[in-house]
């Protein structure tokens, strides 16, 4: 595909705790993609370009990927996670950068 | 700099967020006899609880030379449908007082640390809603005004006792 033809990224990091502490790969997947998917619903997900790109389990920082030009709306998203089946949790954005090395 | 609903302690960062008992001017609207009343005082702060305020009222607001807030907790109590529905009230309510030249603010209004979110998220909170970069750090600039009125208060009550 031609450069002027894809769609521009940005990659945001984040810290992503349940109950205080990061949850293991497999659930912060499921809590990631189904928040995004119940904020934007499937054809805004798409639209979004989202992808979940890194996760430590260690520490529950990651980076997850979106649609330049809808980071702000991927942030707010984010920033609305305040629980996960009862349990308080917290997807919290640290930074922004169009390439994951920077971050 | 952010408005929250509870006592921040020293070790909470009490210097980086107003708490709503030091702001004298700050008003709950639970509905829409309490906004229009609330919109008649000098500058007053008003935050409506169904996001909906008359267009007159508004028009008050901005004669008083007050300002509406729009709280980001209100959106992290509601799920669903009904967050969406909430979120289309703010955006329509931001374009009204954009057209009736009333001031704006964006805060998280929290009611515990939880609640509490950064600089950043509250910028995309306000950018999501449709308010450009220059309302924004107006909106800023207000919050950091109200907390050098908030310090002058709190002074004057220390040296009043």
């Amino acid at each position: 595909m031609k450069p002027t033809e894809r769609f521009k990224r940005r990659y945001i990091s984040f810290s992503l705790s349940l109950e205080g502490k990061p949850p293991a790969y497999p659930e912060a997947k499921e809590i990631v993609h189904s928040h995004f998917l119940s904020f934007f619903g499937e054809s805004g997900v798409s639209s979004l370009a989202f992808k979940l790109v890194k996760y430590d389990a260690a520490t529950g920082a990651g980076i997850l990927r979106c649609e330049r030009s809808r980071t702000d709306e991927a942030i707010l998203c984010m920033a609305c996670l305040s629980e996960w089946k009862g349990a308080p949790a917290r997807l919290e954005p640290l930074s922004t950068s169009g390439t994951i090395k920077r971050l | 700099m952010d408005i929250v609903r509870f006592e921040l302690s020293a070790n909470e960062g009490a210097g980086r967020a107003l708490s709503v008992s030091s702001l004298p001017n700050f008003f709950d609207a639970a509905n829409a006899l309490a906004a229009k009343q609330a919109c008649r005082k000098k500058g007053a702060l008003v935050h409506p609880s169904s996001y909906e305020i008359d267009d007159g009222d508004l028009l008050e607001l901005s004669r008083a030379g007050g300002a509406v807030v729009f709280s980001f907790s209100d959106v992290l109590s509601e799920r669903g449908f009904r967050r969406s529905i909430l979120i289309s009230k703010m955006r329509l309510l931001l374009t009204a007082c954009r057209k009736r030249g009333t001031g704006f603010l964006f805060a998280t209004l929290a009611k515990d640390a939880s609640q509490m979110r950064s600089a950043r998220e509250l910028t995309a909170f306000a950018a999501v809603l449709g308010a450009t970069d220059v309302e924004r750090k107006e909106a800023e600039k207000k919050i950091t005004s109200l907390s050098g009125a908030s310090a002058k208060l709190k002074n004057l009550a220390q040296v009043e006792k």
